[in-house]
């Protein structure tokens, strides 16, 4: 017998869900965002979108972006963060990009596009840090 | 019945990020969707080689342990280095030999990931250090969504090269689309092009990335990039 049948509703509807939207999870007053998938036009609006509504409902005063599984970052990609960060802070929250890896780290600098429209910090945990002391 | 996909995937999964997985599934092709019972001995060869260049290359750790987990899982006789190696360098012969070209068509969103993946991959496989390779998979990355976004259809060329200092990848990025004019090429050159979907800065952003560029492009004449990558200078 088998215990995961991809062929499920649960696996099809999983995989259904991953498709569509990218999920963003309460931490106290901070909403987080693993991006763990391609970002294309619709996706970043639609997460965008709903990170603004998100925020207005929750009153967070932080929105965390895990970068760490997203292995290149064009210049493409920087524009999609710079416009989230920059709707967060319309919002009057603080955005953070964590978990950026040296590499593309070294490749942002040498192409010359700024990330100037978010924080960063190391860690997840790092930006959690950060956050509580600016709220205190 | 499963899949490749989900049987390796779930091998995979916790050394391996989602999306690099799928980069890694969008090179098995349609073998990837295939059960895995159903697969003949020659594909069972050709799913592992794929499967163990990619997971040397992407695993951060426990490389070893995945690749023989993986080769288990398909049914194969240990790693691909016994009895795999000889099918393994026949069907990527064309991919391994130096001096070889790979050309890959540009259309959708998931062809500039794979373009990229392809792109990183043969940029480790003929030495280059893994910050160049990343580099290599940023430019990839521009040069192909540049494609997407403003021709629609094109190509992206690997050229895997030797020069006397070491080896070299040549990129070439091709398409037929409506060209870029001088004013236009002026404003992009200067800093002041915006465009609609991205930053206006992708050419500009390849050609510092780059070891040596090279821009034909007319209006109506299609674009093509030419670009080098070169290893410890």
């Amino acid at each position: 017998m088998k215990l995961w049948n991809p062929n499920s509703d649960f696996a099809t509807g999983a995989a259904k869900l991953k498709d569509q939207q990218i999920p963003i999870i309460q931490i106290r007053n901070c909403l987080l965002v693993s991006i763990q998938t391609e970002l294309h036009d619709r996706l970043a609006l639609d997460l965008q979108e709903s990170l603004m509504e998100r925020v207005r409902v929750t009153d967070a005063k932080g929105v965390i972006l895990d970068v760490s599984a997203v292995e290149v970052i064009d210049s493409y990609i920087t524009r999609i963060l710079n416009d989230i960060g920059k709707s967060v802070r319309f919002m009057g929250a603080v955005c953070y990009i964590v978990g950026i890896r040296p590499a593309v780290a070294m490749t942002l600098i040498e192409m010359g596009v700024e990330l100037d429209s978010v924080n960063t910090a190391l860690t997840l945990d790092l930006a959690l840090e950060k956050l509580e002391l600016l709220q205190s | 019945m499963r899949t490749v996909e989900s049987e390796i995937g779930a091998i995979l999964s916790g050394t391996i990020s989602a999306i690099t997985q799928r980069s890694i599934f969008n090179r098995l092709g349609p073998l990837a969707a295939r059960p895995v019972s159903q697969l003949s001995n020659q594909d069972r060869m050709t799913v592992m080689a794929e499967l163990e260049s990619s997971v040397r290359l992407f695993a951060r750790r426990n490389s070893a342990e995945l690749i023989a987990s993986c080769a288990r899982a398909l049914g194969v006789d240990g790693p691909a280095g016994a009895a795999g190696a000889p099918a393994a360098s026949n069907s990527s012969a064309a991919g391994s030999a130096p001096g070889s070209a790979k050309k890959l068509t540009v259309e959708q969103e998931k062809d500039i990931a794979t373009a990229r993946l392809e792109a990183w991959s043969e940029a480790v496989r003929i030495g280059l250090s893994k910050f160049t390779s990343v580099k290599v998979a940023t430019a990839v990355s521009e040069l192909a969504r540049n494609i997407v976004f403003y021709a629609g259809k094109g190509t992206v060329e690997l050229r895997a090269v030797r020069d006397d200092k070491g080896p070299v990848l040549q990129i070439i990025a091709s398409d037929q689309g409506p060209g870029i004019g001088p004013a236009k090429l002026e404003e992009i050159w200067s800093g002041t092009y915006k465009s609609q979907r991205g930053m206006g800065k992708g050419l500009v952003a390849v050609k510092k990335l780059v070891d040596e560029f090279q821009l034909d492009t007319a209006p109506g004449r299609g674009t093509t990039v030419t670009c080098m990558f070169r290893g410890e200078r």
